[in-house]
């Protein structure tokens, strides 16, 4: 009885109930989208952010003081700790392997350049010779290789021309060194350093708007033959995929409790990474650049709240359309109402048969909406980010839950209402 | 008259309705004027987010053979007067003369000593943190800062003495405070432009100048074109890591948010459109009762218009003034800083909203071929 009653109910007013449906959905759509896309932005901003290049450096421990500005060190190749190239493939056996998007190793060799010009004679200048991998297969334990280099860390810099190859004597030279002595691709350059020379082509001038731009790059083979330190470098450019540091991060790894050391270890921090390359790469000395980590969390945390009060706000807005669109259809059935009770309905019936109206509604209106919000977060996610955010099927049955309270919400007072009032007035149509 | 007694009967008829329908035509404007204004200004607190980047630009003398560490050429220090002008009062900058002296003694360790304006320099690097004292005033030639590193290998701390030696000049100076910057700064000495001009026997010269410009990338671009215009022979280029990246990303943050915003506004209108169709809908037996007793059509539609034109102009103002104070609520909680709320924005939301009630209205056309007798009998 109770049943027929309501599928008669439906399909009579299937019209009116169309529009609650329909209300529903897009309200729930927005809900679904905008959840979405609140809890995917952290991630995709945060790869984003990787434009700024690496956001670790990897030293020798017990190293001496490094000469270095802007980056460059100007320290004699004698003098300093160096650190192993060929243990680079342990840094992708950490427990945040997949967070660490590339590193790239840095050997600068002060060296002398000597420039043939044709028509003078050959001059000598000082300047930093910089060994590095552009594009380099790291191969790993488990017999895949990983692509990284500079390529990856350090995306800003600009070449005119070619990358130098590996193992090949092949060089790029910074666009102000370049400028200032008229160095040209496809010119040879005379390359000393304690005693040992080297000779490289020009391969292509590069603009990095740093210290790199008066420095003469190759390949981290070649600096090392000329450096005589075979399979040596020594700094490492990490760039890692980190979550903005919150009060947990802050605190100092050994006084943390040991449930508190699990949850910060197993959390992609900065100092967790950090942390985690110390062990795997005995000796060395991990520092977070604090410029770039520090701009990145703030402004990733800055983002996500904005857009999860945005988000807050549009649910309430919604709800409250839904509310009163549900509000409207059961007001427009006062009269009903009045009928029930004349023919000897008991308010809980009658408020049983239009409550469970609403919830099918809503329950119908609530998946719908879900489909279309999770269609619409990712349309989103490749518009914005050129990566479809991933559909969570988490979010279903709490859109459900939002969508029957704010059905049954809206449905509430008009029932209310009509149930305190006597049949007579309302079936008059007063 | 008439017209206007039944208008003001049926706002007050069913107050429950009423105060139902503006309650979602508020929200929804306040969710709408509070994203407009939003947009507006976040990208400008988006790029003031982005200066703790630090600096952007960096000017140096054309590179020449010379004795400079970085092998630049030297500038003369005259030229950060004529940086200091009206039309670069937005610039914050700091000049840096670099000399690798000997800590201690003469044969001591390799240091990098920085000379700049220390007051400056700290508020070009918003990130580092000092234990210490951090306040030193740029005359002040008696104090430094050194490097997290620096004292660590020297095993000095704040209060100690260091001297650093250049050729057979050599300076004193008392620690002030140790720098922890996560980056190639701790591993220098920063003191006092004319300290490190004086240790280097460079009187007068500088090395480079570091610029902090605000703004977009384009406003960047004016600004370094017009330090072109003034400083005719010199290198001015921008540190791509920091400019190039700041670019995309706030192109990016600006498009989520322009996205999403749309995507709320475009949903949420259909959501109170909804609610207005079924306002509208609940209208039958009124235009039934109209028609039978021999009304036009016409006036029923006139009168649920105006009712709905009241509705969604309260509406909107209503939903402006929520909105302005979410937004500004927004600005303090999210970026610490106000969001000045626009008025510009108030005609564009009562217009929206006025657009989306009256868009609902629209079944009600479709009721003018009902014949009245139906309607009447409640089908």
């Amino acid at each position: 009885m109770f049943i027929r009653l309501l599928r008669e109910s439906i399909i009579r007013k299937l019209r009116r109930n169309l529009l609650t449906a329909s209300a529903l959905l897009l309200g729930m759509a927005v809900a679904t989208a905008t959840i979405t896309v609140a809890v995917d932005v952290g991630d995709q901003l945060a790869r984003e952010f990787r434009s700024l290049g690496a956001n670790l450096l990897v030293t020798p421990q017990s190293d001496t003081l490094p000469v270095e500005i802007g980056g460059v060190d100007y320290r004699p190749v004698s003098e300093g700790a160096y650190l192993q190239v060929a243990d680079l493939p342990k840094l992708k056996t950490i427990f945040w392997r997949n967070n660490i998007l590339g590193f790239t190793p840095f050997l600068d060799v002060p060296i002398g350049l000597t420039i043939t010009n044709p028509a003078g004679s050959p001059t000598e200048i000082r300047t930093t010779l910089i060994g590095t991998w552009y594009r380099h297969s790291v191969p790993l334990a488990d017999g895949t290789s990983f692509d990284t280099g500079a390529s990856i860390t350090h995306t800003w810099w600009q070449i005119r021309g070619q990358w130098f190859a590996e193992n090949a004597s092949q060089c790029v030279v910074g666009s102000s060194l370049a400028a200032s002595h008229s160095i040209g691709i496809g010119d040879t350059l005379n390359l000393s350093a304690g005693g040992r020379t080297e000779t490289a082509t020009v391969t292509g001038i590069v603009t990095t708007g740093g210290a790199e731009d008066d420095a003469v790059l190759c390949s981290l083979s070649l600096a090392q033959d000329l450096a005589g330190k075979p399979g040596e470098f020594r700094q490492l450019s990490v760039s890692a995929l980190t979550k903005p540091a919150d009060a947990l991060a802050a605190k100092d790894p050994n006084t943390m409790t040991p449930a508190e050391y699990d949850r910060w270890y197993c959390s992609p921090y900065i100092t967790s990474i950090g942390h985690q390359i110390e062990q795997v790469l005995p000796g060395t000395q991990v520092r977070a650049i604090r410029r770039v980590a520090e701009t990145e969390g703030r402004v990733l945390a800055r983002v996500s709240l904005l857009l999860w009060i945005v988000t807050i706000a549009a649910l309430i807005a919604a709800s409250l359309a839904v509310a009163a669109t549900s509000a409207t259809t059961v007001m427009e059935r006062r009269a009903e109402v009045g009928l029930m009770k004349a023919l000897g309905a008991t308010n809980f019936v009658v408020g049983l048969l239009f409550l469970s109206e609403q919830l099918l509604l809503a329950i119908v209106g609530g998946a719908f909406g879900f489909l279309a919000g999770a269609v619409l977060a990712r349309e989103l996610g490749i518009t914005v980010f050129g990566v479809p955010t991933s559909p969570r099927l988490i979010l279903l049955p709490v859109i459900l839950v939002i969508a029957i309270l704010v059905a049954a919400a809206g449905s509430w007072v008009p029932l209310y209402r009509a149930s305190r009032f006597s049949p007579a007035p309302i079936l008059r149509g007063e | 008259m008439m017209f206007r007694r039944i208008l003001l009967h049926l706002l007050r008829g069913n107050r429950v309705r009423f105060i139902v329908a503006l309650l979602a035509l508020t929200s929804g404007g306040a969710v709408a004027s509070a994203l407009i204004n939003l947009d507006l200004d976040v990208t400008h607190k988006l790029t003031q987010e982005f200066r703790s980047l630090g600096a952007n630009l960096v000017i140096s003398a054309p590179q020449t053979a010379s004795l400079a560490v970085t092998n630049q050429g030297f500038l003369d220090d005259s030229i950060l007067q004529r940086i200091a002008q009206p039309q670069f009062a937005e610039v914050t900058t700091a000049p840096y003369l670099y000399v690798i002296a000997h800590a201690s003694s003469n044969s001591g360790p390799s240091v990098v000593v920085a000379g700049t304006w220390l007051d400056r320099a700290l508020q070009l690097a918003p990130w580092w943190k000092i234990t210490g004292t951090s306040a030193i005033p740029r005359d002040d030639l008696s104090h430094c800062l050194i490097g997290r590193n620096v004292a660590d290998s020297l095993h000095l701390s704040p209060g100690r003495q260091l001297s650093l030696n250049f050729a057979d000049r050599s300076e004193s100076l008392t620690i002030a405070g140790i720098v922890d910057a996560g980056g190639s700064e701790d591993n220098q000495v920063f003191v006092n432009l004319p300290v490190a001009q004086e240790l280097a026997g460079l009187s007068g010269k500088i090395e480079l100048i570091q610029l902090s410009v605000p703004g977009s990338p384009s406003e960047i671009n004016r600004i370094s074109e017009r330090l072109r215009a003034v400083l005719p022979d010199l290198q001015i280029r921008p540190i791509r890591q920091i400019s190039q990246a700041e670019g995309t990303l706030l192109h990016r943050i600006r498009f989520l948010i322009v996205s999403t915003g749309i995507l709320i506004l475009v949903l949420t209108a259909l959501c109170i459109l909804a609610t207005m169709a079924a306002l509208a809908m609940e209208r039958r037996r009124d235009v039934g009762l109209m028609k039978a007793l021999g009304g036009s059509i016409q006036k029923v539609v006139r009168l649920f218009l105006a009712e709905v034109g009241i509705l969604g102009t309260a509406g909107g103002i209503l939903g402006y003034i929520l909105g302005m104070t979410l937004s500004i609520w927004m600005g303090h909680r999210v970026f610490g800083a106000s969001i000045s709320p626009r008025w510009e924005v108030l005609p564009i939301t009562v217009a929206l909203m006025l657009l989306v009630s009256l868009a609902g209205a629209l079944p009600l056309r479709l009721l003018g071929n009902v014949r009245p007798a139906v309607i009447l009998r409640g089908e």
